[in-house]
């Protein structure tokens, strides 16, 4: 059930569908679907965006910018 | 006389703004889908999540149009110009280091990438915004001035907006002949290739 879940919560087409539905009720005026399809549409795009920058690897992090000071400079270092 | 004046006055001006900003949204989502159909430049993941953003954004403002401006309306553009930022920062930053399988997706007009003039625009918007804030400060009463009350900005409101629900339409499609009922991959339209 979860990995269902989990599956359906990577489908871009979800994303798009929900956001169609909520422009079509908020232009019938139908407030609280709307409202509730975008909330929908949001959380979805939100899930997919952690998903997508998730690495096994690195996790969140971005290592490739992380930078590292090799020595002090002397300057600094005098104060 | 003179204060209800001012207030249809200030109305007008903010319904401008609001039909300014869909109007270049209408733009940005439409030049997107020309490089995507003409160029052949299929959009990744992230760049299909900023598209979203965009269109979030857009839905606010049509909300204006169809009824009368409202603050939550405003805030829901807010909340995904605030994605459409987060996602194109992340995505700058993914490929700003040159290193194996990782450049900036797309080409580039003139000579910025997709997701930094992503970044860009979420920060003009946020500004407009903030601006928009500034000279009105919350005025309370105009949300009690209906679009209706300019009769054909209304109507200009609502067939641009139409226009964004036909390009969202297309977009959902064309993300369903590309990513299929799964992951979005860049190697070409899922369901087309069986």
């Amino acid at each position: 059930m979860l990995l269902r879940l989990k599956g359906l919560a990577r489908m871009m087409v979800l994303v798009f569908a929900a956001l169609l539905a909520a422009f079509v009720f908020g232009w019938l005026e139908k407030r609280t679907a709307a409202i509730g399809l975008l909330a929908l549409a949001f959380v979805i795009a939100v899930g997919l965006f952690l998903w997508e920058v998730y690495s096994p690897q690195y996790g969140f992090d971005m290592p490739w910018i992380e930078v590292q000071r090799e020595a002090p400079h002397p300057a600094t270092a005098a104060g | 006389m003179r204060v209800a004046r001012e207030q249809s006055l200030l109305a007008f001006g903010n319904y401008t703004y609001q039909l300014l900003i869909l109007t270049t949204f209408a733009g940005i989502l439409t030049a997107a889908m020309v490089l995507q159909y003409a160029q052949g430049e299929l959009p990744c993941p992230l760049c299909l999540l900023q598209r979203a953003a965009m269109f979030g954004i857009c839905f606010g403002i049509m909300r204006d149009f169809r009824g009368s401006f409202s603050y939550r309306n405003v805030g829901l553009s807010l909340l995904n110009a605030v994605f459409l930022l987060v996602v194109s920062v992340r995505q700058s930053l993914l490929d700003i280091y040159l290193r194996p399988g990782h450049a900036y997706v797309g080409s580039a007009v003139f000579g910025i990438h997709m997701p930094v003039w992503s970044v860009i625009i979420s920060a003009m918007l946020l500004m407009a915004y903030a601006l928009q804030l500034a000279v009105l400060g919350g005025d309370r009463n105009l949300p009690n001035v209906p679009a209706s009350a300019f009769p054909q900005l209304k109507r200009v409101g609502e067939a641009v907006s139409l226009y964004v629900m036909a390009l969202l339409a297309i977009n959902l499609v064309s993300v369903l002949l590309q990513c299929g009922f799964g992951q979005c991959h860049t190697f070409g339209y899922a369901l087309l290739h069986g």
